[in-house]
């Protein structure tokens, strides 16, 4: 039984650990906590691949107090974000949405990850069901008959 | 479940083939083409409400009724100074036209620079001051010069990152004026 079931069981528990964490609420957080996660979420508009929270760039100083600012006023992390991809596009985030097609470049390495698993339990399940042969007094006589004969 | 290899086989395909259909779907949005554009064009004009540099106010309402353009600028971006001629040209050539008006919003300089700057250019036009950059943000400028036309009914009509010659300033306006 645990043998038939213990890979299926382990594959879930992983499953199960993974959701928790990643969507794990992390409680009440600080203005600047809640503004420098924001800053890191955001593509400085005027570099390369820099995020506003680590550029010097004016924009993206001018970012940082608008996100403090939008904060302080009780815009929610959503509704910042949205503000901000409604005005520069999706482009302004420095890691893709999880939503819309931008959603499969979330999804797919999960599928993937899946049916790799399932593969290595069906190829292990197959490789149990398998008869094990042993050799015969008769298998070992032959053997030894050959090599004798060499 | 008869052949699970060729079961998993068969997903392994379904999924490279759903992964294939969306990459050739996406395959013409280049990232860096979404990041030069503005996503304000057809949407209204964010309301903004500036110091000017004769101690008044510049709002959007002040361009009501008008095709605006507006253009982001400062005294030591030297792309802006490039664009200056254009603009002065293209100013000359509708500051009567009593449908038209331009404004200069200045981000990230300092007043007694922007003053020097418009009185030795001889600089007509309006020019409001965003010392904060919140128009400049509400905007989604990316640095200077960047330039947005905006129809009498307060929609943007057409944007650019960069300089603009004197032609597609006269572009700007048209989109401007036919834009409902």
């Amino acid at each position: 039984m645990i043998r038939r079931w213990g890979p299926w069981i382990a594959l879930g528990l992983v499953v199960v650990i993974a959701l928790a964490v990643v969507l794990w609420p992390s409680g009440a957080q600080s203005v600047a906590a809640r503004a420098h996660d924001l800053e890191t979420e955001f593509k400085c508009p005027e570099c390369q691949g820099l995020s506003v929270a680590d550029s010097q760039a004016p924009t993206s100083r001018a970012i940082r107090a608008d996100i403090k600012r939008r904060i302080k006023a009780g815009q929610s992390d959503a509704e910042i974000r949205q503000a901000y991809i409604d005005t520069y596009g999706e482009s302004i985030l420095l890691t893709p949405q999880d939503s819309g097609v931008s959603l499969l470049v979330w999804i797919l390495p999960i599928v993937v990850l899946a049916l790799g698993a399932t593969g290595i339990v069906f190829a292990l399940r197959r490789n149990r069901d398998q008869p094990h042969l042993h050799a015969t007094e008769a298998d070992e006589r032959l053997v030894q008959r050959e090599q004798g004969d060499g | 479940m008869k052949h699970p290899a060729r079961i998993a086989a068969l997903a392994v395909a379904l999924v490279v083939i759903v992964f294939g259909v969306v990459l050739a779907l996406n395959v013409g949005n280049d990232p860096q083409e979404d990041a030069r554009q503005s996503h304000l064009v057809g949407k209204a004009a964010p309301a903004f409400d500036l110091p000017n540099l004769a101690g008044g106010r510049i709002t959007l309402a002040d361009v009501a009724g008008k095709s605006a353009i507006v253009n982001f600028w400062n005294s030591w971006c030297t792309p802006c100074r490039e664009e200056e001629p254009s603009l002065q040209r293209f100013y000359a050539a509708h500051k009567d036209d009593p449908d038209f008006t331009m404004i200069g919003i200045v981000r990230q300089d300092e007043t007694g620079d922007v003053k020097a700057y418009v009185n030795k250019n001889g600089i007509e036009w309006k020019v409001a001051l965003d010392p904060g950059s919140v128009a400049a943000l509400d905007f989604g400028t990316r640095g200077q010069p960047e330039t947005y036309a905006i129809s009498p009914s307060g929609v943007v009509a057409a944007a650019k990152y960069g300089p603009m010659s004197s032609k597609e300033l006269e572009l700007f306006l048209a989109a401007a004026r036919q834009t409902a």
